[in-house]
């Protein structure tokens, strides 16, 4: 989700891009993703995972999602140059 | 005598077949032991068993091991942690492979340290007589060898008060909140002769903020920077400068989370340097001077 974010020139908050510090947390509020690799309960817990809290920087969606960041986070467009290059994207709110 | 040097780092990993590809491939580190969910390491101009275990399951630091001169200097540390009001504990022989009888300390900051004064010798990849200055075959970015860490905890000045008290170090850098109000926000200390070998900033209690390989020099380092950009290893920042230990540096993470940092430089200390200090309104500069930018991930990005 991060690098689809990326490749169309948008960025949110994030850090290691590994999945072990848990900084890229988002809101999943439809549609479905999955994991190609594991990440640590000790990152994500199985609550927060039942709530449709993901990892953007390690999940992959495998239909179109829509996301919410965490409050305190936001939405920043880090190169103009991709807007409209990269993957299919809508901003709301 | 006080402690020798950091001699390992035991790290948890989320998968166990990527770090082993990260730390081998990637930063070069030789697999000298396999168990069950752990791999140990060494780099090519160590000369102990190992100074990586990589363990299975989770993200973070599991501990830090420090290696001391002699059986006579655990036990004095062990008093001194005992009279100081940390938890410490008796390890055996062989509880680490390949590491002799040690002392289990939990820190004020809850990180575990354990203090060793033996560890099987294995050898650098060059030897010991008229030995090459570099390795004939080296592997991706060829670290030579483990230098420092840095942990963060939520009382930086009985974190530096331990050290200081228990183990010898001294601070070679401090970054205090200002003159009027000071308040420890840092501290780099050494017991060898280099800028830190053990550092904390103030956060989380139990946490890693990274742990370090030294390098020849600033051109190690952008060819470090090279192969990380080849092996798509994210990096965090650099190649840059840090004003604290004025060591040059890139950052990045291992596949699992877990900083790590490439250093070469910064100068050397004694029993008698006068210890530096740094103000908030500068932390900028003092980490990274060049540019002197910090990102939001710096500071707050742990494992």
């Amino acid at each position: 989700m991060l690098g689809a974010l990326r490749r169309s020139g948008y960025t949110h908050r994030f850090g290691c891009r590994r999945g072990g510090c848990g900084v890229c947390r988002v809101t999943v509020v439809s549609g479905h993703a999955r994991y190609p690799t594991e990440v640590s309960e000790q990152v994500l817990d199985p609550t927060e995972r039942t709530a449709g809290v993901w990892l953007s920087c390690r999940s992959v969606p495998v239909t179109d999602v829509v996301i919410e960041l965490d409050p305190g986070d936001r939405l920043s467009c880090y190169a103009p140059l991709l807007v409209n290059h990269g993957p299919r994207m809508k901003e709301q709110g | 005598m006080s402690v020798m040097r950091l001699g390992y780092v035991q790290v948890r990993v989320t998968d166990l077949d990527q770090a082993r590809s990260h730390y081998m491939d990637t930063l070069g580190m030789q697999v000298v032991h396999e168990e069950a969910g752990k791999i140990f390491l060494k780099a090519w101009d160590e000369y102990d068993h190992h100074s990586v275990v990589l363990e299975a399951g989770g993200v973070g630091l599991v501990k830090l091991g420090y290696k001391c001169e002699s059986q006579d200097d655990l036990a004095r540390y062990e008093r001194n942690a005992i009279d100081f009001g940390c938890l410490t504990e008796r390890v055996s022989s062989g509880e680490n492979k390949a590491v002799g009888e040690g002392v289990r300390v939990i820190l004020p900051s809850d990180h575990v340290v354990e203090l060793y004064a033996e560890m099987e010798l294995v050898g650098t990849a060059t030897g010991v007589l008229n030995p090459a200055p570099i390795p004939r075959h080296r592997t991706g970015i060829g670290v030579p060898r483990l230098d420092h860490a840095l942990i963060t905890c939520e009382d930086p000045e009985t974190e530096e008060r331990f050290f200081a008290e228990c183990l010898g170090f001294r601070p070679a850098e401090r970054l205090i909140s200002d003159f009027a109000e000071v308040d420890l926000l840092g501290s780099w200390m050494f017991c060898s002769n280099t800028p830190h070998d053990i550092a904390f900033i103030k956060g989380p209690n139990g946490k890693l903020h990274h742990f370090a390989y030294s390098a020849a020099d600033w051109n190690a380092i952008k060819y470090a920077s090279q192969l990380l950009a080849i092996d798509d290893v994210p990096v965090d920042v650099g190649p840059a400068q840090h004003g604290i230990t004025r060591g040059e540096t890139v950052y990045f993470f291992d596949p699992s989370g877990n900083r790590n940092e490439i250093f070469s430089g910064g100068y050397m200390t004694f029993p008698d340097f006068p210890t530096i200090t740094w103000t908030a309104d500068q932390l900028a500069k003092g980490i990274f001077y060049m540019g002197s930018e910090l990102n939001e991930r710096f500071t707050t990005v742990l494992t």
